[in-house]
């Protein structure tokens, strides 16, 4: 198994910079997912890594072995398009077996790796359809089929679910994690989905503006945005984040939003008055009291009712929020709720100007 | 259930926009079949087509004796059969190229050059290729003269006509004929290419294992319609072209119907000859068509 490296990896196209030089190192047999908004750079990072990009300046390793200047071929790299890239006059079996056609592997080869391959992924009934032929599901799977097939070094996903609907997505989601888990080959996943990063990676890589914004696991990202738009970008719904500024007293240190005041961790290094930004994630806020924390006033908009859950939207001091609360079957009791409870423990503290957070311990107070 | 009125009143935008077509259609190709009759008939300018007694089929009895006319059919036959061979697959071929070639500005340049003979005129066209084979002061010759070999009157030599006159249609019409094609490679996705890079392959097995198979129901179609055409050789470049002493090779069933019809004043049997052509042209696409949607399921209706 193997594993890739970035390092300094710029891609300009013309003047324009769409990667600004990122590092990244991903282990063998790991799945990293790159996530990140439309534009962000995590695509023609994956195609840099696939050769189907050219390099501005950096390396990209894999095995510790430079591979700027390898083939896309000769990479030992399969690929997983957006639009499956299926060739629509060949059957199933031929979609498969293409690549092995092309290296011109000896035919009982071909055809005992493509019926293994198919049987992995419940595609034997289909080998004589062509791919119009075939739900988005099975095209899904043929597609991963022909990545596979190769026992390739490392897998690149392209964004391979966003052409199916909800259900099917969660589905596949699942059989492309179960597959990960059988084969343990290297992979990098790119996709614009927060909960497909978080449901799939071993380690998720937040991408912004050719930035790498934060590295970690799911729940590192979670419980620990870097800054501002990692909190607002992982989560469903993300953070909260309010404007406020820090006073301190013999309570403790405090953020002022408007009327309200919101109390905070212990945080080193801050001053009095400083311009800060409050981020408190819907399902960490409470609406029962809870002991010592100050009661939140707030102004209920809608209530969504999700199920076991609802959404509470509302706002501080015209700032929205919005709030994960248990129905216990009822939503009507939610709409009387007109304070909130904020775990300080659980708030995260955010400078103003740069974005960045300030308390970046994990959890719990940090002490003064 | 919309009637036509409905529809007419409804949409009468769309009908007024289709209405020079079917004006052009009636006019020029509806009303003109009123005449085919003269094919049956002994007729006489004087008494008009309605008025000219019937004959029956003698004069397609007399077409079928006629050797000139047997010769002709031979001819357009052969001649379309070297233009299927050579003159369709060229524009396929173009087209393929063209898509190979990565600057573009060169790909613009050498795309207008080969585009720029189909807007010339076939006069101009027959000017060019008579100027090129002319014995005295043609290129070929000279470049013959060169080469140690004597000089050829090419356009006299029955042998020759052919050739001259498929390569000259496939100079005039590859390049414009590629466009077609090359709007079908262009709507091939493009991530099929990229997938078959990572698997390895080459620029040449894409073109034969994407490329090709992806417009081939471009290729049947456009093959549907050049078979529909078959016996529609390029009249206008033959004429220009030929000459007594080729008509041995040159002359084909529209040359034919034109020296009977016109030159000759025999127009019920040149319509006689005419009508042959139509109606084989016609079993020809209602063949191909039916085949083609049998075998691979792409057809023209």
């Amino acid at each position: 198994m193997s594993s890739v490296t970035l390092s300094d990896v710029e891609k300009y196209y013309g003047p324009l910079r769409v990667v600004h030089g990122i590092n990244l190192e991903i282990e063998s047999q790991e799945f990293v997912v790159l996530v990140g908004p439309s534009g962000c750079g995590k695509s023609t990072t994956l195609r840099m890594i696939a050769g189907l990009e050219e390099i501005s300046s950096g390396t990209v390793s894999v095995d510790e072995k430079i591979i700027n200047r390898v083939a896309p071929k000769d990479r030992d790299v399969a690929m997983v398009f957006q639009n499956y890239a299926l060739y629509p006059h060949l059957k199933v079996f031929e979609n498969i077996a293409f690549g092995l056609r092309i290296r011109k592997e000896p035919k009982d080869h071909i055809d005992k790796t493509v019926r293994e391959v198919s049987e992995i992924l419940g595609l034997t009934p289909y080998l004589d359809r062509r791919p119009a032929e075939l739900s988005g599901g099975q095209r899904q799977r043929v597609a991963m089929g022909r990545a596979i097939v190769r026992h390739p070094k490392v897998f690149l996903f392209d964004e391979p679910l966003s052409n199916l609907d909800a259900q099917l997505r969660t589905q596949m989601r699942a059989e492309i994690k179960r597959l990960h888990k059988r084969l343990g080959v290297t992979s990098v996943y790119v996709t614009h989905d927060q909960v497909e990063a978080m449901t799939l990676a071993d380690r998720i890589v937040v991408m912004n503006d050719g930035n790498i914004e934060q590295v970690g696991t799911p729940m590192e990202l979670f419980m620990n945005p870097a800054n501002r738009f990692v909190a607002g970008f992982i989560g469903s719904p993300p953070m909260n984040q309010f404007e406020g500024t820090l006073t301190a007293n013999a309570d403790g240190l405090f953020a002022n939003v408007g009327n309200a005041s919101i109390a905070l961790p212990e945080i080193n290094n801050v001053q009095h008055g400083q311009a800060v930004v409050v981020g408190i994630r819907p399902e960490h806020i409470s609406i029962h009291p809870v002991d010592n924390l100050p009661s939140i006033p707030i102004s209920l908009d809608l209530v969504e009712p999700l199920g076991s859950e609802a959404l509470l939207h509302a706002s501080i001091d015209n700032q929205p929020l919005i709030i994960k609360a248990e129905t216990h079957g009822d939503i009507e009791h939610l709409k009387a709720v007109t304070e909130l409870f904020a775990p300080t423990d659980l708030i995260k503290v955010f400078d103003k100007e740069t974005g960045a957070v300030i308390n970046s311990h994990p959890t719990g107070r940090i002490a003064s | 259930m919309i009637w036509l009125s409905d529809h007419v009143r409804n949409e009468w935008r769309l009908y007024l926009m289709l209405l020079p077509t079917i004006i052009w259609f009636i006019v020029f190709l509806y009303k003109p079949m009123y005449g085919l009759q003269i094919a049956f008939k002994d007729y006489s300018i004087f008494k008009g087509v309605a008025k000219s007694p019937w004959i029956g089929w003698e004069h397609f009895q007399s077409l079928f004796t006629n050797d000139q006319f047997l010769r002709a059919v031979s001819n357009t036959i052969k001649i379309s059969a070297l233009n299927l061979l050579f003159g369709f697959p060229a524009p396929i071929i173009l087209a393929l190229m063209f898509n190979e070639v990565l600057h573009a500005g060169y790909k613009r340049a050498a795309q207008t050059i080969v585009y720029l003979p189909h807007f010339i005129s076939s006069v101009i066209i027959a000017g060019i290729v008579i100027t090129a084979f002319s014995p005295s002061v043609g290129i070929v010759n000279t470049v013959l003269g060169w080469l140690g070999f004597d000089s050829v009157y090419f356009l006299t030599k029955p042998e020759w006509f052919r050739p001259i006159f498929v390569g000259t249609g496939i100079w005039q019409e590859a390049g414009f004929g590629s466009i077609v094609f090359l709007a079908a490679i262009a709507g091939v996705n493009p991530s099929l290419y990229e997938s078959a890079v990572v698997d390895g392959a080459s620029r040449w097995q894409m073109m034969w294992k994407i490329t090709l198979p992806s417009i081939l129901p471009t290729i049947i179609i456009m093959l549907i319609i050049r078979i529909g055409n078959i016996m529609e050789v390029s009249f206008e470049l033959i004429i220009l072209l030929y000459q007594p002493a080729t008509y041995e090779t040159a002359d084909v069933v529209n040359t034919f119907v034109y020296r009977q019809g016109l030159q000759s004043g025999q127009y019920d049997f040149a319509a006689a000859a005419g009508l042959f052509n139509a109606v084989v042209a016609f079993v020809l696409v209602m063949v191909a068509n039916t085949l083609s949607r049998r075998y691979s399921r792409t057809s023209l209706w």
